[in-house]
């Protein structure tokens, strides 16, 4: 029977090692992912409280339609106080475990308290029959793809896995976590990176959780035939489309390049000059002759932008390599080739690290003279140390701030404590004006925008309009690279559950979850008067004559987190990441 | 003359204008033209190592999709056809 009457939240209390589930509560039901994050962070958790500590609160919410039939629409959730910005954070990941959950009819799993003894270490194993805490002491320390292979080795094939690598068990700031894609091999390839999510996940001693679905159904629709016929005209509609994601983000180098954000050296420079080899376009090339290829990171995909990089012996290096990663790990720190990219990429992906904080603090360490810009081996040597505890490493895992305090540099690139991602606020100031006035702190997925010719004041509403759309984007589960609209979603929501969904509806639920995060962050100590912008970007210019500075009055930043009155363009606008 | 649909990110080149007129008989023959007054434009669009268009550029012909092969360049125009640019940005 279609209808979602059992769907569910899973508590989990790391303390005493126990689950338990209570029924979802009926007025969220069009909630999830991030606005369903934000809910359950506001009600359950003091956002004056450490982020690292026992009253933290970690959730994991699928997409609202995760688990259903609708294309490239899995995307789960992962959400916290973070340990970077002292603030709400959210960060969202393909792979399969949110589709997994969802089967199961769970919109959110709970995890809070911690265990009295650090040193140990748990899995939670979920299934048809319930959810268990269990010992996992014998994966202590494990790298992510090592842990991915024990976990899963004697496991059915309908299973899933959300990991953390030692960075995380280590609690460094940087780290992530990660999600098992949709491959064969179930790689840990997938990663809700920013924000440190990692480290509060490994400060409650979860070191995996497992989601078997079994046999379980993917989501039946109250819309039935209509909510297919829906899937199957998008799905057509987008694939007879220009699919401009088709040879994945790395390919968009050369033109981040043009226009002065594809960042050197630290960002004092907006252009590299080794643009061509680390364009993406040579990871493309190297498909017919290395192996590798574009894939789907989650089942029932159509979008298709992840890569999977094969060295130049043919073998698997690293899945997939963005655009983000090769301007951070390499142009930010002068390394020249997608190659030693690509290793730098996997040993994050092993250690649980987010590769832009990680890319970030290793420019900053460079730029301090503790590194030779462009050694990729030494870089490489220093993640390495990671995993043994290592001084430098784990300076590096704690990312760019705490990377600039220990080195005493001043030009350290952050807006509210997290790394400035590749889209630079210089050039691009309506996308700074997301870093300063967003609640996420330095993080495109945002609210990217990219339009360099913008005027000054567009950038307020330009800025609060990618917000709302990607807030409810990344509560919906549909990925930013399928870029739905708010019309599209809405359609969507109406025939999942066989109810009308107005416009003003959906533009009000992404409005309410952005001002439950502004909520969750003044509380948390964020305040109006600081731009949260380091003053690097304010003070020394990238582009034509170092002239590009983030100089957006402050007046213009917090005009963002004023609602604007809803415009017709409003529902027609892309989502972008 | 035809006319070139700019997107938001390559209207350096452009100056701001998100319409450029040409005069070309051909896709690649506008660019050639536009180039002369807004340098920079056609490096954007046009991979000087495939003689094609980039892998992350597309080019719609009055809401036709186009491949991206060389040959594509030598599609004629004529006055009123729309050459649109799109642009794959994200990050990841």
């Amino acid at each position: 029977m279609p209808g979602f009457d059992d769907d569910r939240l899973l508590y989990v209390d790391m303390t005493n090692q126990t689950t338990r589930f209570a029924a979802f509560p009926e007025k969220w039901k069009l909630l999830g992912g991030r606005g369903l994050s934000a809910k359950i962070l506001t009600a359950e958790c003091d956002p004056t409280c450490d982020p690292l500590g026992p009253k933290n609160v970690l959730v994991m919410a699928p997409g609202v339609m995760s688990g259903t039939t609708a294309p490239t629409s899995g995307r789960i959730s992962i959400g916290a106080k973070s340990p970077l910005t002292n603030g709400i954070k959210e960060a969202n990941a393909g792979g399969n475990p949110g589709q997994d959950l969802m089967k199961l009819g769970i919109r959110a799993v709970i995890v809070k308290g911690q265990p009295a003894d650090s040193n140990r270490r748990y899995g939670l194993r979920v299934d048809e029959s319930g959810a268990k805490v269990v010992p996992a002491d014998d994966y202590k320390g494990l790298m992510n793809y090592a842990s991915c292979d024990k976990l899963l080795a004697n496991e059915p094939k309908t299973a899933s896995a959300i990991t953390i690598g030692p960075a995380g068990e280590q609690r460094l700031k940087g780290a992530s976590v990660g999600c098992t894609d949709s491959d064969r091999e179930r790689r840990p390839a997938r990663h809700a990176a920013r924000g440190g999510l990692g480290a509060v996940m490994g400060s409650k001693g979860l070191k995996w959780v497992l989601v078997d679905p079994a046999k379980a159904r993917t989501r039946q629709p109250i819309g039935g035939k209509s909510f297919n016929a829906l899937t199957k005209r998008y799905t057509q509609a987008y694939l007879a489309g220009p699919q401009i994601f088709k040879h994945g983000t790395s390919t968009v180098v050369p033109v981040a390049n043009m226009l002065n954000t594809f960042v050197y050296k630290n960002r004092t420079e907006g252009q590299s000059p080794d643009v061509q080899t680390l364009d993406g376009a040579r990871i493309v090339e190297n498909f017919p002759t290395r192996g590798g290829g574009m894939h789907n990171c989650m089942t029932g995909c159509i979008v298709k932008c992840s890569n999977i990089v094969h060295d130049k012996d043919g073998n698997y290096r690293t899945s997939a390599l963005e655009f983000e990663t090769i301007t951070l790990l390499g142009a930010n720190c002068a390394i020249k080739t997608v190659d030693e990219v690509a290793i730098l990429d996997r040993l994050c992906d092993e250690l649980g690290l987010d590769t832009i904080e990680t890319g970030a603090a290793l420019g900053v360490l460079m730029d301090s003279g503790g590194m030779e810009w462009g050694d990729s081996a030494a870089a490489a040597r220093v993640l390495e140390e990671i995993a043994r505890g290592g001084e430098t490493g784990c300076m590096i895992g704690n990312g760019v701030v705490e990377t600039g305090r220990l080195r005493k540099h001043k030009r350290v690139p952050h807006a509210r404590g997290q790394a400035i991602p590749a889209w630079d606020p210089r050039p691009l100031k309506a996308t700074g004006v997301t870093y300063a006035a967003g609640p996420m702190g330095g993080d495109h997925t945002a609210g990217l925008i990219i339009n360099p010719g913008m005027p000054q004041d567009q950038f307020a509403r330009a800025s609060q309009e990618a917000q709302l759309v990607n807030m409810v984007c990344d509560s919906s589960g549909f990925c930013q690279f399928l870029q739905p609209s708010l019309d599209d979603i809405r359609e969507y929501y109406g025939l999942l559950y066989g109810i009308e969904i107005s416009r003003e509806q959906i533009a009000d639920q992404g409005w309410e979850g952005l001002a439950d995060e502004w909520a969750f962050n003044k509380k948390a100590g964020w305040k109006d008067e600081d731009n949260g912008v380091s003053e690097c970007l304010v003070e020394e210019g990238i582009g034509p004559n170092h002239s590009m500075k983030f100089d957006v009055p402050l007046e213009i930043i917090n005009q963002s987190k004023v609602r604007f009155p809803v415009r017709e363009e409003l529902f027609k606008m892309k989502a972008s990441g | 003359m035809a006319i070139v649909l700019v997107p938001a990110p390559y209207r350096g080149p452009t100056r701001g204008l998100d319409r450029i007129e040409s005069t070309g008989a051909t896709i690649g023959a506008c660019f050639d033209e536009i180039e002369v007054r807004n340098p920079g434009l056609r490096d954007l669009v046009v991979d000087a190592r495939s003689g094609g268009v980039h892998r992350f550029v597309k080019l719609v012909l009055n809401g036709k999709l186009l491949g991206r092969d060389a040959a594509v360049l030598a599609t004629p125009v004529v006055a009123s056809d729309e050459i649109e640019v799109l642009a794959a940005i994200g990050g990841g």
